[in-house]
């Protein structure tokens, strides 16, 4: 390879400054973009207990074609609004990736973050791991054709929802409280302080904190993403993602193509510029379509024009990075060996009884363990308004990674609330109305009688018998003569679960008064073992 | 925009934190969370034990269990006739009843100045039911209570509580009363956690120290305005009780409930609590969810002392106020009256 550094010197004369290409084609991406990422936040924000219609507040996750295809291909259902993923398909046999360059909201957060200046050159790694994302994209789909769906974790989208509802927004929300609670007591702030919170509680910050057990991890995780791009610029988008390796598959057929003029005299500009190192001195300066995200920087930054987009009748032919019919069938290999390792995982059948799905997932998905509809996006843990819903690490099982699972401890199930059910974009959890919802059994409630206070202490407690929502109540006490702490006597009243009644909504276990672990529990009594 | 040095950072980092340490000072000096807020003028005494000139004006009716529509109490006429302690009205439209109460204790004027800024304390314990069912004030008596205090000249009427099933927004549109307080005049509060400020309750037994709301506490006017209903806790809940909505955690009060709910009344003095009583929870509370356990009584009971007016209320279920440990408790606290019999209770019957 030459050393692109000796034609340097033009730089800065017309279109550069500090390495960044200007220019009207730019300045439109950029809009568009930015205008993306607010649209994808704004939804964000609408997305809560009596938000926005569900309509509106899924249609990013019902445009992305990876969750669409595997929820289509694991479920074997096609959905109405599943057709809205047509748009990006549609859009990348026009234009190959612009999805990438020009829509995706993580795709935005990579080109914000100023980590070019700590960025060496020569870091990147070589163009063989170009591969993983279609990889990816073969073993996400032979496994969805499993009923699989668990690495749709890695879904940009649902990625960047999850990241934003379980670490960003709770850490938002817990400084600005912070801050509040300092100036609330400057007395002439308490007027604009009240008029600030009219504003953005409960539209986009929540009245009463909501906790996730695992806000740092995903924040981690997504650290990760972001600071891969020390190594390369958009190092997640040419490496890892998976939308981007299937739409990167679909835009080898893609009608608009970059093409080099005649002209070219090997400035390197472009080649330099590229976000995605795609564009070859070696060849030429030819850009593989699979690999450019259409962002235009080439065609702005050429000194020549010789940089075009022009409409091509043919498929791109397969490069080195693109698994070959060897590499694909050992992805497919490896994908059923593994599905079959993850079912022959013993205590994984007998599943956790503290397993609680959201309501009506249940009775519709008997099969809970592997949650075969669920795409991953967390729509409904951003939705539970207790903050109940939690993305489930490995509580439950590897293949349960990321999927919705209720922490009655931190939240529990709303007896007034179906939002859940209302938000999923693809009905794993299934749209129920509010009265249909409140006779959905998520769980049922037992009595731990050595942690209970009444059971236990022999003092008045009680809560939790308050709190059961249901009108003829699930938890009744009995009027009970026990042994008092000196030999005497003492009346007490002692809660007990109706089982037949109980629905397991948890609104106990997060009252009880007892502390750490709750004196009575939702869990799922009733396994199936298949074996 | 202009560069911000390392060095600017630091400043103004160390501006900041220097300001957050300087408002606890200002905290100091801005102002004074009040121990007990104190009442508007009155003409009756409020608390403490019953004075000889109550105790000389005998009551002019039975206050045996419940006083029948036939007692046939005479309204007040002129001023001849004294301001009762406790005024209970039945039979009527919950506007009516709620008008004709405060009217008979000399009307809204005398428990607040022009200009006050009023809470409004109504009981939404949980986001789901409607009022018909009872497990929430009657949203038509909260809105008619709004519309009374900006009548008598309120700079602001604020109307909230924190329930323990369901968010504040969606209990306060399912109860109805966000409607009919929003068409009166009046704001609802959505209540956020850090306006929950660390009191110390100075005359509590148990409860000696816990985190209550801010504007409930600097409140020119609190109006505590509970729904009588059955509790499986407390047997009733009903003005005093109504009071732990104002309270953070909650839960671990239940360890010694009655003598928590009389600790908080001894902070808290509602300057008037109306019990709302058109339609009541007489089993399944607090949480109730079914229309066989409603009864409809049309009536309002209204008072200055939240324990007297507690008291009578009792009669509604048929029971007595020595029936409800934290009366109990509360009266021997010296919180207000549960002497029934001793008490001026005016009974305005509106279909009479």
């Amino acid at each position: 390879m030459m050393d692109t550094h000796l034609s340097m010197p033009k730089r800065g004369k017309r279109k550069f400054k500090k390495g960044i290409v200007s220019g009207p084609w730019i300045v439109f991406r950029k809009t568009v973009q930015y205008l993306a990422l607010a649209i994808f936040i704004a939804l964000f924000v609408w997305s809560r207990q009596d938000g926005g219609p569900a309509a509106v507040i899924n249609i990013p996750m019902r445009m992305d074609p990876l969750l669409i295809l595997g929820h289509l291909a694991a479920s074997r259902t096609l959905l109405a609004g599943s057709a809205l993923a047509l748009i990006v398909i549609l859009l990348t046999v026009v234009f190959g990736r612009a999805w990438c360059g020009w829509l995706c909201p993580v795709g935005t957060i990579l080109d914000i973050f100023p980590l070019k200046r700590w960025r060496k050159k020569g870091s990147s790694p070589a163009e063989g791991w170009r591969r993983v994302k279609f990889d990816l994209v073969i073993v996400i789909f032979a496994a969805a054709l499993l009923g699989n769906l668990t690495l749709l974790f890695f879904d940009p989208l649902a990625l960047l929802l999850r990241t934003l509802t379980v670490s960003v927004w709770p850490a938002l929300d817990r400084i600005v409280t912070a801050v509040e609670s300092i100036l609330v007591n400057v007395p002439v702030l308490e007027g604009p302080l009240s008029t600030f919170d009219g504003l953005f509680r409960p539209g986009i910050l929540p009245l009463q904190p909501v906790f996730y057990r695992d806000g740092l991890l995903f924040a981690v995780i997504f650290l990760g993403v972001i600071l891969l791009d020390l190594l390369a610029a958009r190092f997640w988008c040419r490496y890892l993602c998976p939308l981007g390796g299937a739409l990167g598959w679909l835009s080898k057929a893609a009608i608009f193509r970059r093409s080099v003029g005649a002209e070219c005299k090997g400035c390197t500009l472009c080649t330099d510029i590229c976000p995605t190192g795609t564009i070859n001195p070696a060849k030429d300066y030819a850009s593989d379509p699979t690999e450019c995200t259409m962002c235009l920087d080439c065609l702005e930054a050429c000194p020549r024009g010789q940089t075009r987009f022009v409409p091509v009748f043919s498929a791109q032919k397969w490069t080195t990075y693109n698994p070959d019919r060897r590499e694909a069938l050992l992805a497919i290999g490896a994908t059923v060996a593994s599905i079959a390792l993850l079912n022959s995982n013993g205590p994984a059948k007998r599943q956790s009884p503290f397993l609680i799905r959201p309501p009506g997932v249940r009775e519709t998905n008997p099969d809970v363990v592997d949650f075969t509809k669920c795409t991953r996006c967390n729509e409904c843990i951003r939705v539970c308004p207790t903050g109940g819903l939690q993305p489930a690490v490995f509580e439950v099982g590897l293949a349960a990674l990321g999927s919705p699972i209720l922490a009655p401890r931190l939240g529990y199930c709303d007896y007034s609330c179906n939002a859940c059910g209302q938000v999923c974009p693809v009905q794993a959890i299934p749209p129920l109305d509010l009265e249909k919802k409140r006779l959905q059994v998520i769980g049922l409630a037992y009595i731990n009688e050595n942690r209970c206070i009444p059971w236990s202490d022999h003092q008045p407690c009680q809560v939790c018998e308050e709190m059961c929502p249901l009108p003829q109540k699930a938890i009744q006490l009995e009027d009970a003569e026990v042994w008092g702490p000196d030999g005497q006597t003492v009346s007490v009243k002692l809660p007990h679960v109706l089982r037949e009644i109980c629905i397991g909504c948890g609104i106990c276990e997060y009252k009880c008064p007892v502390s750490g672990e709750a004196a009575i529990r939702v869990y799922m009594p009733k396994v199936d073992v298949p074996f | 925009m202009g560069k911000l040095t390392r060095r600017d950072f630091l400043k103004a980092a160390a501006a900041g934190a220097g300001a957050m340490t300087l408002s606890a000072f200002l905290e100091a000096c801005g102002k004074v969370l009040p121990t007990s807020i104190p009442a508007a003028d009155t003409q009756a005494p409020t608390t403490g034990q019953p004075t000889k000139s109550a105790l000389s004006q005998p009551s002019s009716i039975s206050t045996e269990g419940l006083p029948s529509a036939t007692d046939g109490v005479p309204a007040p006429t002129g001023t001849a006739v004294p301001i009762p302690d406790i005024a209970m009205t039945r039979g009527g439209e919950p506007e009516a009843l709620v008008r004709k109460a405060i009217e008979a204790l000399g009307g809204i004027g005398a428990f607040m100045p022009a200009g006050a800024n009023v809470v409004v304390k109504p009981n939404m314990c949980v986001a789901y039911h409607t009022y018909e069912y009872a497990a929430t004030t009657n949203p038509w008596v909260v809105g008619t209570l709004v519309k009374m205090c900006f009548e008598a000249g309120a700079a602001s009427v604020k109307v909230m509580d924190h329930p323990f099933g369901g968010t504040g927004p969606e209990a306060y549109k399912i109860s109805g009363i966000e409607e009919q307080v929003k068409a009166a005049g009046g704001e609802m509060v959505n209540m956020i956690s850090y306006h929950y400020v660390d009191t110390v309750l100075p005359s509590g037994v148990f409860l000696k120290k816990t985190k209550i709301y801010d504007e409930v506490l600097n409140a020119d006017v609190l109006i505590n305005v509970p729904i009588a209903k059955n509790h499986d806790s407390s047997v009733l809940t009903l003005g005093m009780k109504n009071l732990m909505g104002t309270v953070f955690i909650r839960e671990t009060l239940h360890n010694n409930l009655h003598q928590s709910i009389a600790d908080l009344n001894s902070l808290l003095k509602p300057q008037l609590t109306i019990i709302d009583a058109v339609r009541i929870m007489t089993t399944g509370g607090p949480t109730g969810g079914k229309l066989s356990y409603v009864q409809q009584k049309d009536t309002v009971i209204a008072s200055r002392d939240v324990v007297a007016a507690d008291s009578l209320a009792t009669s509604l279920f048929g029971m007595k106020p020595e029936d409800l440990k934290y009366i109990t408790i509360g009266t021997a606290m010296g919180l207000g009256r549960s002497d029934l019999q001793n008490l001026n209770i005016q009974v305005i019957d509106l279909n009479a």
